[in-house]
């Protein structure tokens, strides 16, 4: 099975966080940058977050332990696209 | 015994001094220090008070201490509170001020940088009111309009006097939300707060040595239950910062909570996030859910993970006062009195009334289906300054003689002794080809065939008549649609057989975390 890389975790936040705003009919960002916090920069909120969690697993097929993150970095793009892809990989 | 909804916090506060209220930003407050500020708010509030102002104070605070103190000072000064939140779009937030015409505003650290745009657009002058603030000269000089008092310019706690009760003192005012429309501001008495304390806090047995959750955001009624329950016998509130909330599970064990209270959606992305093993939280006694369906895959799978507690779940309309209705979860009879894979909503609260009527509003027979009605001591003011709505919503039915809500919900008229159902909103009964569709049935059957809980079905496309058939939005991750629609049709006439299946990650929600089906309209319409 392919790595699953870091950019590809960031294309499906990307992807995730414009069907999200979408949703609620706000405006979309060009770009996450690494340092974005999703939850401070008020894109998700929690419960949103714990969706986004459970649509990962979905999309990439494979539980991933979140224990494992801190959950001060696990809203910041940049931590948790390397994670996701660091757990993926790790299987 | 008409009583202030406080007053129940300051008994607490004498007899569990040095106990703790609450845990909030990482940190304990004593029932005394939660007095003491409180009361500071509260005198300084009575002495500014602008006559020409409603009778309530803003609270712009999220998940610190001073939201606490903000709702309590505002209710000690004799002012309902009005709670604002910055995670809300400020434009909302601008509407919800100006509708209150609230002249008081007690703010927190946080939400101080959003408080300037509130500044600008204010028709009136405002009292801007933060223990949080160190300084506020330079907002004094820009907006001599408006007063300021930081943590130094407030008042003593001795200079605080009880304000007088009457009969429809108003506890406080809060927005119901949805996408589209003006938000509605219902006005909720202290009498209906404190009907609903008191039974909550002898129907649960609350004492000094409960820890009890605060999922809920100051802007969703059923926060109040948490605040209001646990200070009433001197508990503790647990209140998470915002990124604790995404692990509740740590919040559970970390805080060895007692008594937990979330939406279901919670216990929903638990179970699917493998938060939900056997066993797991073994402090819980008590947990409850409230605010959407039940799943009853989710009751069961929460009740094996806190096995010691007792699981309930409550429901109510923010008209009705938190909740007015409950049922207790019981593993081996529950399964088989749950309806569409739904936990029943179960029994009114002892002096709440329940009607279930028909189109024409008169009661349907004992087995039927209907729009639930309930009256009783719970029964809101009504919306804030718009008596049509009020008078909509708020009916005598025919051959009563008293004031019913109207949930807009359909329920089962029971039988027997059975529980009430909830079968899903009025307006998510729709006309296909002049057949009555509720869209819940629909929406369980597609539950059950593709194991996934997110699921929301819309009526499309419209026709003169009603709509021409059904879509349904799925929450998850894209399965083989043939197999799905097979399943389904199985169960479902050929009208009420989805004609499309469309998959998101995440379904549009409003800002209660409902699912929002206008919203997904909306997405029809806009040829998605």
């Amino acid at each position: 099975m392919n790595a699953v890389t870091p950019d590809a975790v960031q294309d499906f936040l990307r992807e995730y966080v414009a069907k999200y705003l979408r949703g609620q009919g706000r405006e979309v960002p060009a770009d996450l940058p690494d340092d974005c916090d999703l939850l401070l920069s008020g894109y998700v909120d929690s419960l949103g977050l714990l969706e986004l969690m459970t649509a990962i697993q979905d999309h990439f097929g494979s539980e991933i332990d979140f224990d494992q993150l801190d959950a001060e970095q696990m809203t910041i793009v940049g931590p948790l696209r390397r994670f996701i892809a660091d757990q993926l990989n790790k299987r | 015994m008409q009583r202030a909804v406080w007053s129940g916090f300051l008994r607490s506060s004498e007899k569990f001094a040095d106990r703790p209220a609450l845990f909030a930003e990482s940190k304990f407050v004593k029932y005394s220090e939660l007095r003491e500020i409180s009361c500071r708010v509260a005198a300084t509030i009575q002495a500014y008070r602008d006559p020409a102002g409603a009778p309530l104070t803003a609270v712009f605070a999220y998940r610190s201490p001073t939201a606490f103190t903000g709702v309590l000072g505002s209710l000690l000064a004799g002012n309902g509170y009005v709670p604002l939140n910055r995670t809300f779009p400020i434009e909302r937030t601008l509407i919800m001020l100006e509708r209150s015409g609230c002249r008081s505003i007690v703010v927190d650290e946080g939400s101080l940088p959003q408080v300037n745009k509130l500044l600008e657009t204010a028709s009136s002058p405002l009292m801007v009111l933060s223990p949080d603030a160190l300084d506020f000269s330079s907002h004094k000089q820009h907006w001599p309009q408006h007063t300021f008092l930081a943590a130094h310019e407030l008042k003593s706690a001795q200079s605080w006097r009880e304000p007088s009760f009457e009969i429809d003192s108003i506890a406080y005012l809060l927005f119901t939300s949805g996408s589209t429309g003006v938000p509605k501001g219902v006005a909720v008495a202290q009498r209906n707060v404190t009907a609903f304390v008191d039974y909550m806090v002898e129907r649960y047995q609350i004492t000094e040595s409960d820890r009890l959750s605060q999922m809920f955001d100051m802007t969703f009624d059923l926060s109040v239950f948490d605040m209001f329950v646990a200070w009433e016998r001197g508990a503790c509130v647990f209140c998470p910062s915002q990124k604790t909330l995404i692990k509740p599970g740590k919040f559970i064990k970390d805080s060895e909570l007692t008594v937990w209270f979330s939406v279901p959606s919670t216990a929903v992305f638990m179970k699917q996030l493998g938060m939900l093993k056997p066993a797991q939280y073994p402090s819980l006694r008590l947990s409850l859910f409230c605010g959407e369906p039940l799943p009853v895959s989710s009751a069961a799978a929460w009740l094996e993970a806190a096995p010691n507690s007792t699981l309930e779940n409550l429901y109510g309309p923010t008209e009705l006062t938190i909740a007015c209705t409950l049922y207790r979860w019981d593993p081996s009879r529950s399964p088989a009195e749950s309806e569409l894979g739904i936990v029943p909503i179960g029994y009114p609260y002892p002096n709440m009334g329940v009607l279930v009527v028909d189109d024409n509003l008169l009661e349907v027979s004992p087995g039927q289906e209907g729009e639930l009605l309930m009256n009783g001591p719970q029964t809101s003011l009504g919306y804030w300054k718009d008596p049509v709505r009020t008078a909509a919503a708020f009916i005598v039915p025919p051959g009563k003689g008293e004031i019913y809500y109207r949930t807009g919900d359909r329920v089962r008229r029971p039988l027997g002794n059975a529980p009430l159902t909830h079968l899903g909103r009025i307006d998510s009964q729709v006309k296909i080809f002049g057949h009555r569709v509720e869209l819940g049935e629909v929406e369980s059957k597609v539950r059950d065939a593709c194991g996934c809980d997110g699921v929301v079905a819309v009526g499309w496309p419209k026709t003169d008549s009603g709509f021409g058939g059904v879509e349904v939005f799925i929450e998850g991750q894209e399965s083989p649609v043939e197999k799905l629609r097979s399943a389904v049709a199985r169960d479902l006439p050929e009208y009420m057989v989805p004609r499309k299946f469309h998959f998101m990650d995440r379904l549009p929600r409003n800002a209660n975390n409902k699912y929002d089906r206008k919203a997904m309209q909306k997405l029809l319409e806009e040829g998605l």
